[in-house]
């Protein structure tokens, strides 16, 4: 049998009542005997780690109905009472979203009627075994402990494992556990300061939900059934989906491949100086950088070459640091390991959650980039001595007086920045990379930046300045742990001030300016992350969506390039006036959902005032959709124009 | 008053405080017209002088089709000159930066999201090098036309000069394949434009045309400003 809870659109009271039901602190629970306690983690790895630590690896392993979720079965205290802990798991989310029959069909209705069609939560069909282990679990329990990830997801997630549960067993008393790593230390933390579930968080997640649901689904079908029609040829089986999150990431590709289109290269001329010396050749750079004019630049290199000698004006040092890495966020995981590992988002996201569910790194999906102060670097730091490659750098840290970490300024108040929390040499692969780069990261992180001297040298000859620089090293610090970061030196001769040289040469020598580039994966998440799409959490999903539906491709170097459909889609939205490829929209939502999660905004009156936004920009666009046929026609060839039955059927 | 004897003490006027000079037949039409204009009222000739100056200002100096600076000036490979000339830009464009990029922020098209990398850790930026302004001027006598160039920062000059502004120069200038090489002190911004030419050298126009992109929309959006 499969689950499901029937809701309207803006009222669901369900969440209000399962509030009232929780224990309003745990004082008043200690009353009641408590003899067997089920713990719902959000994965199996986690139910495994937390059920491992716990009960001093000596947990009973049981199967659950769902073959990939064991139950682990242990003795533990509880408000100073023995009780039986079973510990199992769920696999993500237990329940789903989706419009309650007939809706749920596509030809079912106008697809504007799905701002307002009735939707329902229910359990899909390869979760019920899961369901159905926490169904029978919970009957001869007395109290339910929430271990699912300490985040917004994770939260609703408990909210859900809740709701299946106290169907079968109102009275059950209901705890949540918040930690942010799968260490001995924080886990029995957790335990012993068991508190209430968040309403909020898990609120915003269900608004978020249904409004994907609702505007994904409406404008997915709209352009899906439309373009099928009016591009039968190219388009007919595909499948065109809207998400208010994707589109905005596509649109990004699509700017920039324009703004590549559009750009035109334009000729320079420089002047440029070398002088050779027993040290190697030196390069002068002109001051006036570079001229997009032939007359101006020859005008000033034969004044240079009237008088060619170098006049050294003046020669400065001074002190130049290359700052160590800030700890760890969970954007900046993204893109470093796009960037130095060459592995997407996507990918290390599911390493880095691998890692974490096995205890070897603390929880990955933070946005704070300051370490907190209860933290024992030190021990951390400590971990990793054994270590052949960093070992010994992680030794220097703690013979030096300790960890000296920089730290950023953001926080999450949930999560510590990103730091591996045990040390193994067991791994393989991208698992392996992802690990010692997580490592490598913290260790730089908790040194010394790198130090160095500049120095310049400034020249003029025939009153044109040029000037060369050289870096000395002066010590490398993070550098040496870090090979992520290059910092090159660059030798140059003693010069004097005052003093004359002949130059080796003096050239007039050409270039031309070059478009931007196609945006790397790195690049697009620090644009969604400046415009507010989406959240650390599901940056990597919403990218991996557009090269899935094939808006976009990659490279051969890993860069984004639109697509035809991505292209045409993008180009209908806009010249309809809508900005829907523009970040507004999606980012105003994002911040609505942050006022839920910190209880300053309703609930209701989000969901109210965006579905009617999107309602709005939804009739619009159905009224103006020749723009779209229009713009995809120069990409498919001509439209097919609509019959009149057709036409009603929209 | 002698009307001859008017446009005379105007012709030494203007040379005297303004070190212009204009042809007898432009300052006698131009007198006349003023006196049309203003018929009925009785000028001084503080009045006059200042009438024709401002008509001077705004007269493309081609109109007048006199020639004040050195002969061939623009043909020497390497000349010098030193005196008062009061002539005429016809435009002026900043070449040290890209066409593309000034054309972009002077039509609102400069998109703040190509700045945006992947490098956001804020990290100590290695040396770069930062280019100060070049303005390169087209500049006319009237009869000769050669380039100016910013040798030197010189601040009265910008990119909003309406084409057509008058400027006296002076002082020792290095003239060179054509190019005056110009220093602050070379340098005084009379003021006036020419109407004709803000058509055809505004700067937007300009840029479009260094570019070598068709002009047409360029165009409309100005005439509707
Ligand atoms: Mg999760």
């Amino acid at each position: 049998m499969v689950f499901k809870r029937l809701l309207c659109a803006g009222s669901r009271l369900l969440h209000v009542s399962a509030k009232r039901l929780f224990c309003s602190s745990p004082e008043a629970m200690r009353r009641i005997q408590i003899k067997k306690v089920l713990c719902v983690a959000e994965k199996n790895d986690a139910a495994k780690g937390i059920a491992e630590i716990l009960s001093n690896g000596r947990a009973r392993r049981k199967e659950g109905l769902s073959r990939f979720n064991k139950i682990y079965e242990y003795e533990y205290q509880m408000f100073g009472q023995n009780v039986t802990v079973l510990m199992t798991s769920v696999s993500g989310h237990l329940l789903a979203l989706e419009f309650k029959a007939p809706f749920n069909k596509w030809h079912s209705c106008n697809p504007v009627v799905l701002f307002d069609a009735e939707v329902e939560k229910y359990c899909p069909e390869n979760y019920v075994d899961i369901k159905r282990t926490l169904e029978r679990e919970s009957r001869h329990c007395d109290a339910l402990v929430i271990w699912t990830d300490c985040d917004r997801e994770g939260e609703n997630i408990g909210f859900e494992i809740t709701e299946v549960c106290k169907a079968v067993k109102p009275n059950l008393q209901v705890f949540r556990a918040r930690f942010s790593e799968i260490t001995p230390n924080s886990i029995r933390n957790a335990w012993q300061n068991l508190s209430e579930p968040d309403l909020n968080t898990s609120d915003a997640v269900d608004i978020r939900q249904e409004l994907d649901l609702r505007i994904g689904a409406a404008f997915t079908r709209f352009q899906t059934l439309r373009l099928q029609k009016i591009f039968p040829n190219v388009l007919s089986d595909q499948l065109i989906s809207y998400g208010s999150c994707q589109f905005p990431t596509l649109g990004f590709v699509v700017e920039r491949f324009k703004a590549i289109q559009a750009f035109i290269p334009e000729t320079f001329y420089k002047i440029k100086v070398t002088h050779e010396t027993d040290d190697g050749v030196v390069d002068f750079n002109w001051k006036r950088y570079r001229l997009f004019s032939h007359t101006a630049c020859l005008v000033l290199y034969q004044i240079c070459m009237e008088s060619p000698i170098a006049k050294v004006i003046e020669v400065s040092s001074k002190p130049k640091s290359k700052w160590r890495p800030l700890p760890l966020d969970t954007i900046e995981l993204e893109k470093l390991a796009s960037r130095k590992l060459k592995i997407n988002a996507k990918e290390t996201m599911k390493i880095a959650e691998k890692l974490y569910t096995q205890g070897f790194i603390s929880y990955p999906r933070t946005e704070t980039n300051i370490f907190p102060k209860g933290l024992n670097l030190s021990s951390l730091v400590e971990q990793q001595t054994q270590d052949d490659r960093w070992g010994a750098f992680a030794q220097g840290i703690l013979d030096r007086g300790g960890p000296t970490p920089r730290n950023g300024t953001k926080s999450d108040q949930a999560h510590p920045p990103i730091h591996p929390t045990k040390y193994t040499n067991n791994l393989q692969g991208n698992e392996q990379r992802v690990y010692e780069f997580i490592v490598r990261h913290f260790l730089a992180c908790c040194s010394q930046d790198a130090q160095g001297m500049e120095t310049t040298v400034d020249i003029d000859i025939a009153k044109e300045q040029f000037s060369a620089h050289g870096l000395m090293i002066i010590a490398r610090n993070y550098l040496d742990v870090y090979p992520y970061d290059k910092w090159t030196a660059k030798v140059i001769p003693v010069y004097e001030q005052g003093s004359q040289f002949q130059p080796s040469t003096i050239e007039m020598v050409d270039g031309e300016t070059s478009p931007p580039q196609l945006l790397t994966e790195a690049d697009l998440i620090a644009l969604m992350e400046k415009h507010g799409i989406g959240t650390d959490a599901t940056h990597a999903d919403h990218i991996e969506t557009i090269k899935s539906r094939m808006y976009v491709g990659l490279t051969a170097d890993q860069r984004f390039l639109p697509g035809e459909l991505g292209m045409g889609l993008v180009e209908g939205y806009d010249s309809m006036g809508y900005e829907m490829s523009k970040p507004d929209l999606r980012a105003e939502l994002e911040a609505d959902l942050k006022l839920i999660c910190e209880g300053r905004k309703d609930k209701f009156t989000v969901l109210r005032q965006q579905i009617q936004k999107y309602k709005q920009v939804f009739i619009e666009a159905a009224r103006k959709a020749k723009k779209l046929d229009e713009a995809l026609s120069s990409y498919f060839g001509e439209a097919r124009e609509f019959t009149e039955s057709e036409q009603i059927q929209m | 008053m002698n009307s001859s004897a008017t446009a005379s003490r105007v012709g030494i006027w203007l040379q005297a405080t303004w070190h212009i000079s204009v042809p007898t037949q432009w300052l006698d039409a131009c007198i006349l017209w003023i006196h049309q204009e203003n018929s009925g009222v009785n000028l001084t000739q503080a009045q006059i002088n200042k009438m024709v100056f401002e008509q001077w200002l705004l007269t493309d100096l081609r109109d007048l089709d006199h020639s004040v600076l050195p002969h061939n000036l623009g043909k020497a490979e390497k000349t010098e000159i030193n005196g008062l000339y009061c002539i005429q830009i016809d435009s002026l464009v900043d070449v040290s930066q890209p066409a593309y990029s000034q054309l972009q922020k002077l039509t609102g098209k400069d998109c703040t999201n190509e700045n945006v990398s992947a490098a956001t850790q804020p990290s100590q930026k290695p040396w770069e090098m930062k280019p100060s302004r070049l303005l390169m001027l087209q500049l006319t006598d009237g009869v000769q036309h050669l380039q100016g160039m910013e040798y030197q920062h010189i601040s009265c000059l910008h990119t909003e000069l309406h084409p057509g502004t008058k400027i006296l120069l002076q002082g020792k200038i290095m003239c060179r394949l054509g190019v005056l090489l110009l220093k602050p002190d070379n340098l005084k911004v009379l003021g006036g434009e020419v109407d004709a030419l803000r058509k055809e050298f505004f700067q937007a126009k300009l840029l479009c045309k260094l570019l070598g992109k068709p002009v047409d929309d360029i165009e409309n959006a100005h005439a509707q400003n």
